[in-house]
């Protein structure tokens, strides 16, 4: 980089160039932009010309909203197909299942016990060992009721507090003291 | 195309020989700078005075770059520093590099160490383990943040406000008080470029030489030491870069990414490789083009100096008319205009020009002068740390309005942050009621019914014991075997908490409250809460119909 290159657009007493406007006796320079500087700006012009071309105009899907529905719609499958549909067999084999079970012994003894009682005997909460079913018997019914709850009777709505998964595991808890139908009596 | 790069000179004011012919940012009178201007030139024009204080080694880079006489004492910088422009680019909008030589004194040596201690720091924070986790860790897998001992989960984000703020409030002090103080001894860039000058120093020689290597043809020897000096650079870049990396994913996982191949983590190895990149570009070739164009935190600080703000400046009352040391007399002053200022100045300006946003408070022109100043038996200084008011004659200020109003919002917000901060806790307790009515009258007996969520933030599994304090009213039953309970570490455990009472015995407004303790006896959380009935007594049963509650025995 010579001296001269460098000095050339400096007139001969030293003086930078200045734009002919001039308000209030202010006035600007007219130096160059540094070439980077120049650079950066072109090519981001470039890169936003390519980004709208790609993204909005040209690419596979060009409606941001269509895009997200469709990204949500996969989620929500992913999501149910993971949790799974519970039947009453389903519920019914998974209480036979002992790590299902243990899962489902830890919830009860954290959330369920201080009313059902650790023994399932019942106290403030109705006796889930015997056969009798206020809200119904069948292992749906006890899904039912744990994630809805039973509001007059201060049975809590336990499905936003403990999700699909482990009110699935706390029934199977509960179904394993029981017979399912068909099996001879103990 | 007319772009226009503006010349600004930053802060309020300007010192030295910019009182006359102050831009103020881009206002200029033309005639007073070309008066300056000619008497500079004038002055390095004078082959008497410039051949005075040209050393020796000078005057021979100067044969053999063949500049004028005037430009050779300008040392490394091959365009003549003026308020117009910015000395680092070309008229062609071409980056000019420069060669600043290198002068060491007092204040190259405390920035040396400033640095090493820095460096250190941010290379050995990561390996530090305090409480189980690294000193500083940015945990974005687990959404958790380390900070020396203290962890912040995404419940505590309202503490940044305090952090922020209080960055802000002592930005604003620190810079009233010593200007860009930051800049020239904290930067990062600064630190880094110091040591990057320095092996370049090591491998290619001091600034002369390496301007010399530039403009020759190279030899295989150049061309050697240049690929060794990217080596080395390049090196540090990534040494940088993944030290970097170590505060966000810690030190061993970035072993295990360091052995893995690298499609195992392409998002870390493209973050790190890219910060290489961008590290040696940086260290190679953009330099200070990023405090003078694009750095807003040098900008920020320009803007909140003012007259009494600690600046690297130039006494002009002392320095001029400048002058050739045998000249002296009662006329001439101090400065000798020896250009070694303008040779050591990383940014290339001229600080006898006055304060310029250029200037990164780097402190090397000081070096320069005083080591100037020493040889000629004259005191120390005429470059140095002072406030533009003191430069110009008038007297030193410390406390003013603004200076106050800073340290008073800093005290305030240190004093309330380290309040928030102290409110942070080995676990998060929350007790609340569960969902449904707030309480039930079953046989006579009243029910609350309370979940209460227990989040451990410590780095090992820990019990909690529960217990109920207060005016406990006689037959107050705590259901269930629930005393204590093992939360893993970060994890969260939640409890169900059943009290009864017989409602004979229940008094509305007496206050309740459940302590949480950990193994070790200290309370984690107390937390206050009330039992709540029938207002109107006892024979009103609320929302529980008796078929209902008939039911309930079966």
């Amino acid at each position: 980089m010579s001296n001269d290159e460098s000095k050339s657009h400096v007139d001969s007493e030293g003086n930078a160039p200045v734009r002919p406007h001039d308000f209030d006796g202010i006035q600007e320079f007219d130096n160059p932009m540094p070439n980077w500087w120049l650079f950066l700006l072109f090519t981001s012009i470039l890169f936003a010309s390519a980004y709208w071309g790609v993204m909005h105009r040209y690419g596979k899907e060009t409606d941001p909203g269509k895009e997200l529905s469709a990204r949500m719609e996969l989620a929500a499958q992913e999501a149910a197909r993971k949790a799974g549909v519970l039947s009453n067999p389903i519920l019914w084999s998974m209480s036979r299942d002992a790590n299902v079970v243990k899962a489902g012994k830890e919830v009860y003894v954290a959330s369920c016990a201080p009313c059902h009682l650790p023994d399932l005997a019942g106290a403030i909460g109705p006796n889930l060992k015997d056969e009798i079913w206020i809200h119904g018997g069948q292992p749906l019914d006890i899904v039912k009721v744990i994630t809805e709850g039973v509001a007059v009777k201060g049975m809590p709505t336990w499905g936003p507090l403990l999700g699909r998964q482990k009110i699935a595991e706390v029934a199977a808890f509960i179904l394993s003291h029981h017979q399912p139908p068909g099996a001879s009596a103990p | 195309m007319c772009t226009t790069a503006l010349k600004e000179t930053s802060g309020s004011g300007c010192g030295g020989k910019c009182g006359d012919n102050c831009p103020g940012a881009i206002a200029r009178a033309a005639a007073a700078r070309a008066a300056v201007q000619a008497d500079i030139r004038k002055a390095a024009a004078d082959p008497v005075v410039a051949g005075a204080m040209v050393p020796a080694h000078l005057a021979d880079a100067a044969s053999n770059i063949v500049l004028p006489p005037s430009e050779a004492r300008e040392g490394g910088i091959s365009a003549k520093p003026s308020l117009d422009m910015v000395t680092t680019f070309g008229a062609t909008g071409s980056r000019v590099m420069l060669y600043p030589t290198h002068v060491p004194g007092v204040f190259y040596k405390l920035r040396g160490l400033a640095g090493f201690f820095l460096i250190a720091l941010y290379l050995a924070l990561p390996w530090i383990q305090i409480g189980g986790a690294p000193a500083v860790f940015f945990n974005l897998a687990d959404r958790r943040l380390h900070l020396f001992g203290l962890t912040f989960l995404t419940q505590d984000l309202w503490l940044a406000f305090f952090i922020v703020t209080g960055l802000g409030f002592a930005l604003f002090t620190i810079t009233a008080i010593w200007g860009r103080v930051w800049c020239g001894w904290a930067c990062p860039l600064t630190v880094f470029l110091d040591v990057v000058r320095k092996v370049e120093r090591w491998i290619e020689g001091d600034g002369l030489k390496r301007k010399r290597l530039d403009s020759e043809p190279g030899t295989i020897g150049v061309y050697a030491r240049r690929i060794l000096k990217h080596g080395v650079i390049g090196t540090m870049a990534a040494v940088v870069a993944n030290g970097f990396l170590a505060y966000f994913v810690s030190i061993p996982a970035l072993f295990k990414m360091m052995l893995d191949a690298p499609t195992a983590h392409p998002g870390a190895f493209l973050l790190v490789s890219g910060t290489t990149v961008v590290l040696w570009f940086c260290f190679a070739w953009f330099r200070e083009q990023f405090c003078i164009v694009l750095c807003p935190y040098g900008r920020l600080q320009s803007v909140l100096t003012d007259e009494d703000t600690l600046v690297v400046g130039y006494d002009s009352q002392r320095g001029e008319p400048r002058g050739r040391v045998a000249a002296g007399g009662s006329a001439a002053g101090d400065c000798v205009d020896c250009g070694k200022c303008v040779q050591v100045c990383p940014t290339g300006i001229d600080i006898r020009h006055g304060l310029q946003l250029e200037c990164i408070g780097c402190a090397a022109c000081i070096d320069a002068c005083d080591s100037v100043m020493d040889k000629l038996h004259r005191p120390r200084g005429l470059v140095r740390y002072d406030s533009l008011a003191h430069f110009k004659g008038q007297a030193k200020r410390f406390w003013r309005p603004r200076l106050v109003l800073y340290s008073v919002l800093l005290v305030l917000g240190i004093v309330v942050g380290a309040f928030a901060v102290s409110s942070l806790r080995n676990a998060v307790v929350s007790l609340t009621r569960l969902s449904g009515a707030p309480y039930f009258v079953q046989d006579g007996v009243l029910r609350n019914q309370f979940l209460l969520r227990v989040l451990n933030k410590q780095s090992h599994s820990n019990w909690f014991s529960l217990k109920i304090e207060g005016e406990l009213p006689e037959g107050l039953v705590f259901q269930g075997d629930l005393h204590h309970e093992e939360v893993s570490s970060w994890g969260e455990t939640q409890q169900v908490i059943v009290l009864t009472l017989p409602l004979a015995d229940w008094h509305r407004d007496k206050p309740l409250s459940l302590v949480v303790y950990d193994a070790q006896g200290r309370v984690i959380a107390r937390k206050p809460f009330t039992l709540l009935g029938p207002e109107t007594g006892p024979q009103v049963k609320v929302g529980l119909p008796r078929s209902v509650e008939k039911e309930t025995h079966s």
